[in-house]
């Protein structure tokens, strides 16, 4: 049996109290279905790690959209993502060329793009027998893409997968298609830069990129520069609750992000805060062949 | 006459499978006959960790799962501790354990509502949950909501477990906090205080919602009690450090072999990983402490890029179930549904022992103390991740990596064949598993999905002074 939107509406009316949805859920709801033709979003992962979209599913803001589950439901029609669809195999294969056909969709990727022995060290889908591989699939998909995301670190600049020989000569979305993408990264990103990301543009807006392709709105600032653990003794061992990490190893003057101010995890911490040193996780750099620590 | 057809992707997993099936009838019940479960990406973690400082590997290995991080950063920090012959502090073993505890409950809570559920309840009428296979779906239509209802909520609480962690471990996925010699983060009374205020609500979560859920479902599809055994030997590590030296956990190590109740202690030395039917030439049968891998594709009958780890030359089953049952906690039985419901229980089980580490925390003691780093040694970590056991391998030279090796949960799940034509654990769950539409394999994917996999675990690495020697050619994977 297959709930219309309808009535799915009105069960969640009907038992609303029962089901505890505020007033405002039973809003955004109705909103939702009443826009079932909202840009449709295909999110493709690659050689990467499911970080990226555990991060994104941590979304909470007193801005709309406030979680996760709104984003999905109220405000993009996500066509494919390899973790929520239903569908599996050639069903979820045919989803995808569906909205490839249509066209003008948002493309996000997630994780880097092997190319070494002719792209097959990471599969796509099969179809009616016949392997895609990744190289191929993410190729494709972007070439009628309206925009091209490429959230984390590894889809932005190759990331961890690139480095130590890059075993698999992965490279960035942007390399492997041709397509200039907005680059959101961070190992992961924060779930805030995906959003904010998508929502520019849900809302048409143009964003300025830097020479990495960077959102300047969200990578602009070294973090050191913004630190509130700036200037307060350079300490040399690790284990104390307070200090500046720069004699740990911490990346915080060479990496741009807003980890100090926005903080993560609805501003419970950050990794400094857990006096843990910056990776530099944002920067195309990472991860960097010397060691991260000093003084460990 | 029988049917061949791949499920490529096999979605609501972690990462990339494919997973070939032959479906014929068999005393009148169409049913799969044959299965081939094959891990479809490779990223060499193995060979980019060579050469790094060891410090750095509890950081890069992480990055192995993002769903299943901090495991990885609490094997490789024990691995790094094996091998410097250290013990941490009381805090940081604590601590190393809320936010392993974190990871857990919230994997186990993302495995049944968000990757699960699907497979027994019909989804909103919107994308990305429609389009979806209609068979078999038994649960009412008021019911079906109210489950929905509670996948969003889940969504919800997830965060605020990982909130939770994160007071202590800084972020996640990849938390910085865990290093070699104890945990970054200082405890002050003021993060007890506040990661105890999430207590009520995870736990009530788990005990009033997903509990109630998990067993609703089993009742509605008790079938599945005896579809999807597998191998029927469980393999666990144990977990949760009780004492520092790890004595005691609150799941312990141990192995079953075909649904025994007799637990027999693990030895590593049993571990071996066949290459037979995986795309490497490497020798085969080695223990991971002298693993090779040496990459060869295509290769005679080869069909996946994961190895075949076996104990004591048997196929295991790890995960939830097999720790449950080896610590006792669950011995209802071996199948699809049995790993959903051990799944759920385990969850309170650790969602309830969070009050008591917290209770464990001493402000003002110490969370990390130098260790001195060896120039050459061997460790081994071994762990548990949501997903099952979790070993790590490493060996020094010079104060470099010179080889780390990772057996993954999965890897000993989604295993191919081993020497012997031994079929996998989840190869042998499929195998007799009914099939009433060729269209809708909606049975497979519960029986796959039981397992709850984890393929960027499982697909290996390769050995670092190994010939550079991969060669793949983008023919059909049969």
């Amino acid at each position: 049996m297959n709930v219309s939107r309808r009535d799915f509406l009105k069960y969640c009316g009907m038992t609303a109290a029962a089901l505890g949805l505020s007033a405002n859920d039973l809003l955004g709801l109705k909103e939702a279905l009443a826009n079932p033709n909202g840009p449709t979003v295909l999110w493709l992962q690659g050689a990467g790690c499911t970080g990226c979209s555990i991060s994104f599913l941590n979304r909470i803001s007193t801005a709309a959209p406030k979680t996760a589950g709104d984003l999905l439901i109220n405000s993009v029609n996500l066509a494919y993502h390899p973790n929520l669809s239903s569908l599996a195999g050639d069903a979820v294969v045919d989803v995808i060329s569906q909205a490839y056909t249509k066209g003008n969709y948002v493309l996000i990727v997630e994780g880097a793009v092997p190319t070494a022995f002719g792209g097959a060290a990471c599969f796509a889908w099969s179809y009616k027998g016949v392997d895609k591989t990744f190289r191929d699939a993410v190729t494709m998909l972007a070439s009628r893409a309206a925009k091209v995301v490429s959230v984390g670190t590894c889809a932005a600049f190759g990331g961890i997968p690139a480095s130590g020989g890059n075993p698999t000569q992965v490279v960035s979305v942007a390399t492997a298609t041709g397509k200039a993408t907005i680059n959101i990264p961070g190992c992961p990103p924060h779930p805030d830069w995906i959003v904010w990301a998508v929502s520019q543009i849900l809302l048409n807006k143009a964003v300025t990129l830097d020479t990495f392709g960077r959102p300047t709105a969200l990578y602009s600032k070294k973090i050191h520069d913004v630190c509130p653990r700036k200037g307060t003794g350079e300490v040399k061992q690790f284990g104390l609750a307070t200090g500046c990490l720069k004699e740990l190893g911490c990346k915080g003057p060479s990496t741009k992000s807003n980890c100090p101010t926005l903080k993560w995890h609805n501003g419970v911490n950050w990794c400094i805060g857990a006096s843990a040193p910056c990776m530099g996780c944002t920067e195309p750099t990472f991860p960097i062949a010397n060691p991260f620590y000093k003084n460990v | 006459m029988a049917t061949v057809m791949t499920i490529d992707p096999v979605t609501r997993i972690e990462g990339h499978l494919s997973v070939k099936i032959e479906i014929d009838i068999v005393n009148g019940v169409q049913q799969v006959t044959n299965a081939w479960a094959t891990g479809t990406l490779f990223r060499g973690f193995e060979k980019l960790l060579t050469g790094r400082d060891p410090r750095d590997a509890q950081l890069i290995t992480q990055r192995i799962c993002g769903v299943c991080p901090i495991p990885h950063g609490l094997a490789a920090v024990n691995t790094l501790e094996d091998a410097y012959n250290v013990t941490v502090p009381d805090n940081a073993r604590i601590m190393r354990n809320l936010v392993l505890a974190a990871n857990f409950v919230q994997s186990h809570i993302l495995s049944f509502y968000h990757l699960s559920l699907p497979d027994y309840v019909t989804c909103p009428a919107m994308l990305p949950w429609q389009p979806a296979w209609k068979g078999d779906m038994r649960i009412d239509a008021t019911k079906s909501t109210a489950m929905v209802n509670n996948y969003l909520k889940a969504l919800d609480i997830n965060r605020k477990i990982q909130e939770m962690g994160a007071i202590f471990g800084g972020k996640t996925p990849h938390s910085p906090a865990y290093i070699p010699g104890g945990f970054t983060k200082v405890p002050a009374a003021a993060d007890i205080t506040k990661a105890r205020s999430y207590l009520a609500e995870i736990v009530s979560f788990v005990e009033n919602v997903y509990i109630p859920d998990a067993e609703y479902l089993a009742a509605k599809y008790s079938d599945y009690h005896a579809i999807g055994a597998g191998s029927r030997n469980l393999l666990a590590f144990g977990v949760f450090d009780l004492d520092q030296w790890g004595n005691t956990k609150l799941l312990k190590r141990g192995m079953v072999t075909d649904g025994s109740t007799s637990v027999m202690a693990v030895n590593t030395g049993a571990i071996t990983e066949d290459v037979t039917n995986a795309w490497y030439s490497s020798p085969s049968g080695l223990n991971p402490a002298q693993g090779e891998t040496v990459a060869a594709h295509p290769k005679g009958n080869a069909y996946s890029w994961m190895k075949a780890p076996r104990y004591a030359g048997e196929p295991c089953e790890t995960g939830p179930l097999a720790r449950m049952w080896v610590n006792g906690d669950y011995r209802r039985g071996i199948s699809a549904m049995d790993r959903n419901l051990a799944r759920a229980y385990e969850a309170k089980k650790i969602a309830k022992a969070l009050d008591g580490w917290l209770a464990q925390i001493r402000v003002g003691q110490p969370s990390y103390l130098k260790a001195a780093a060896a120039a050459t040694g061997e460790g081994i970590g071994l762990t548990e991740a949501p997903r099952g056991a979790l070993g790590h391998w490493l060996s020094i030279t010079s104060s470099k990596i010179g080889r780390y090796q990772v057996i993954t949960p999965t890897c000993w799940n989604a295993s191919p064949r081993d020497d012997r034509g031994t079929l996998g654990p989840i190869e042998q769950a499929l195998v007799g598993t009914p099939v009433k539409n060729l269209t809708e394999p909606v049975e497979v994917m519960r029986v796959i999905h039981s397992f709850d996999p984890c393929l960027s675990c499982a697909v290996h690495m390769v050995r670092p002074d190994a010939p550079e020697q991969v060669m793949v050619s983008v023919q059909s994977r049969t």
